[in-house]
């Protein structure tokens, strides 16, 4: 029996009854020291400011939101360390459902009514388990991959990790993911399924499947998890994603449309939805869905300069400039200076459209840049944007060739082809488009086979494949 | 239906939250006064179990039941039991033994799981004389839990089910693995001399 005077409680409940019965619940435990917090934002300022050993949370916070999505959002910005229990409290027997499927979990949940006794025995449980892990912990923390990895391996062997042998393989499958091992993970979540279906990790295949860029395998596999358990949110959003990546947009959309519904406080997948939407060509949706993410994700720090570089990208798209200057004019230029290159070239395309009086000095400015520097798929997008209005044709083409070269070819195709198509160029496009695919059929003639283009088993098929999406 | 089984459930919720309140007011009652209300605690956790069961049949009966698997520690769950029926039992004069031989943790739906044990407990301690043993072990490559007591036995066999069994058998077939299916199975053939109730999952 673990001693609990000396842990720091944190109760979270909106009802005052209930949390009154929790402290007696704690204090008869042991705790010496509870702390309330009455709601959501409460509760993470709390945890922010002073992380605390124990954590009793109800899962119905009220205002819509739920522990789950506490316990979400704190993981999402690194507050809750793994040394923290997080216990989930329900009179919900439905949360029992929310646990078997999510990947995300807390350390346990526990049905009301309780007795301490009862509450005493699972704290126990998961300080053993917690001290089971301990070391892990500490490797995953400093990001030592390799270490943490051996670290796991090693417990899995031994006697002592017999009870959380699920446990140590859904760790090793996200350290795996976390340091791009795709290919390893999959295989262990594999190892898992052998064991039991369970819908956490079979999303886990389709993640890594789709790390991978075998799209069509990943998307079988989800479709299976969505089909089969439409209570898991998460896996709508994977199967999202992996939509976008297949050149499905509107089929993503879809599925981040219905889910988004009914968790209207989740700016993840709001976040989500308007890069569907974007993509989708749906400009009200995804103007709509960014401005509700800008006004109301509220933790500090949540806005990133991405968030306000989308929010202009979608007034862009929706042919409303004076909206896209406000939104990139209000950028302190301290936050422009500390934006990443690619960030940088969004910045100065976006303002290169929406304003060029201010814009286009910096942009072309930048231009050299832009031409020789590694950017991330979207930045080169909106490159590729702002080049084709100002009629900037050999940045525009070199952009556009090495976007149908990269990973993201068919997740952008209708996108890039829309673009090219409103400024009269359907036909360079098509002639850049064959061009890439000679150049790759060439390519891998020469060297064997490491071609993007997911399930071609030939040249042809290749050339076939990019010539699909859209 | 839908909007029956949500108000269903959602009353039972409430109801449960509430008697939560009532537990934690006597924990505290104890602890102040320094008295033991372990049986008025064991009534209120009982009709909240009953009232979890009865909403689990009106599920069955409806066939929307899913059940939420979860690796669960066999031994944890034999221990939770023993924690919710143990003192109970002790004031009636009847000792329950545990023997968990299963340290792998296993697949399956623990709070449904610890409900059909705990009935399965009270439903034995209604009929015990001294003895009830719960005891978990693997075999045939599948989960064995069994609830022995040293009761008459079942006068007739196969014995007249009731809610819980009925609940129980149901919930056990639910669980599949490899293609293999959960069971319950009720008989005579206890080492204490009394009833047996087996449960064994996939």
């Amino acid at each position: 029996m673990a001693d609990y005077s000396k842990k720091r409680f944190l109760v979270i409940d909106d009802q005052p009854l209930a949390r009154e019965a929790l402290r007696t619940i704690a204090q008869t435990v042991g705790a010496f020291a509870v702390e309330f917090a009455t709601n959501y934002q409460d509760a993470i300022y709390r945890i922010r400011n002073n992380v605390p050993d124990i954590i009793l949370c109800d899962y119905v916070l009220g205002d819509g939101r739920s522990g789950q999505q506490l316990l979400e959002e704190l993981r999402r910005f690194n507050l809750l360390p793994d040394e923290t229990i997080f216990m989930m409290v329900t009179g919900e027997q439905s949360y029992e459902q929310v646990v078997s499927a999510v990947e995300l979990v807390p350390d346990d949940y526990i049905i009301k009514p309780f007795s301490p006794d009862k509450l005493m025995l699972r704290l126990d449980r998961i300080m053993d388990k917690k001290d089971f892990f301990a070391a892990y912990y500490k490797e995953k923390r400093r990001q030592e991959f390799a270490q943490a990895l051996a670290i796991l391996q090693a417990g899995r062997d031994s006697e002592a990790g017999r009870p959380y042998r699920f446990e140590t393989l859904r760790q090793t499958a996200e350290v795996q993911m976390a340091s791009g091992q795709a290919e390893s993970a999959e295989a262990t979540y594999r190892s898992i399924l052998e064991n039991y279906n369970f819908p956490w990790a079979r999303a886990g295949v389709a993640r890594s499947l789709h790390q991978q860029n075998r799209l069509s395998e990943a998307r079988q596999e989800i479709d299976r998890v969505v089909a089969s358990t439409p209570h898991y949110f998460d896996a709508s959003d994977v199967k999202a994603s992996i939509c976008m990546a297949q050149g499905e947009p509107e089929e993503a959309q879809k599925v981040l449309d219905a889910v988004a519904k009914k968790t209207p406080r989740n700016y993840q997948r709001k976040r989500l939805l308007a890069e569907a939407a974007s993509l989708n060509g749906d400009t009200e949706t995804a103007r709509a869905a960014l401005a509700d993410v800008i006004a109301n994700d509220s933790m500090p720090g949540a806005i990133s300069a991405e968030d306000r570089l989308a929010l202009a990208r979608s007034h862009v798209a929706a042919n409303d400039p004076i909206s896209a200057e406000k939104v990139l004019v209000g950028l302190r230029e301290s936050e422009v200076q500390n934006m990443n290159l690619g960030e940088q070239a969004s910045y100065a395309a976006l303002l290169a459209i929406s304003s060029p009086g201010k814009g286009k000095p910096r942009f072309t400015g930048l231009r050299p840049a832009l031409q020789s520097a590694e950017l991330t798929a979207t930045a080169r997008l909106d490159v590729m944007r702002a080049a084709l209005v100002l009629a900037d044709n050999e940045l525009a083409d070199q952009q556009c060739e090495e976007l149908m070269r990269g990973t993201d070819a068919r997740k952008l195709f209708g996108a890039m082809r829309g673009l090219y198509s409103r400024h009269g160029r359907e036909m360079d496009f098509r002639d850049i488009q064959h061009q890439v695919a000679l150049k790759r059929i060439h390519h891998d003639a020469d060297v064997g086979d490491e071609g993007i283009m997911p399930g071609s088993e030939t040249a042809t098929e290749r050339e076939h494949a990019l010539n699909c999406p859209g | 239906m839908q909007h029956l089984l949500d108000t269903l459930a959602s009353g039972i919720h409430d109801s449960k939250n509430q008697l939560f309140v009532a537990e934690s007011l006597i924990v505290a009652s104890e602890a102040k006064h320094q008295i033991d209300l372990g049986k008025a605690r064991y009534a209120i956790e009982a009709a909240a179990d009953r009232l979890s069961r009865t909403l689990a049949a009106y599920r069955l009966m409806r066939c929307d039941v899913h059940l939420a698997v979860v690796p669960g520690i066999v031994s944890d769950l034999c221990a939770e039991v023993a924690l919710a029926q143990q003192h109970h039992l002790a004031a009636t004069g009847i000792t329950l033994s545990v023997d968990c031989q299963v340290i792998d943790e296993w697949p399956l739906d623990r709070d449904l799981i610890t409900d059909m044990l705990n009935n399965a407990i009270q439903n034995a301690g209604r009929f015990a004389r001294r003895t009830i043993a719960l005891s978990a072990v693997e075999q045939d490559g599948g989960l064995v839990f069994r609830v022995d007591d040293d009761g008459p036995g079942f006068s007739s066999l196969p014995p007249k089910m009731n809610t819980g069994l009925l609940v129980a058998e149901r919930l056990a077939q639910l669980h599949v693995r490899h293609e293999r299916q959960g069971h319950l199975r009720l008989g005579n053939d206890s080492p204490l001399g009394g009833a047996r109730f087996e449960l064994s999952l996939p």
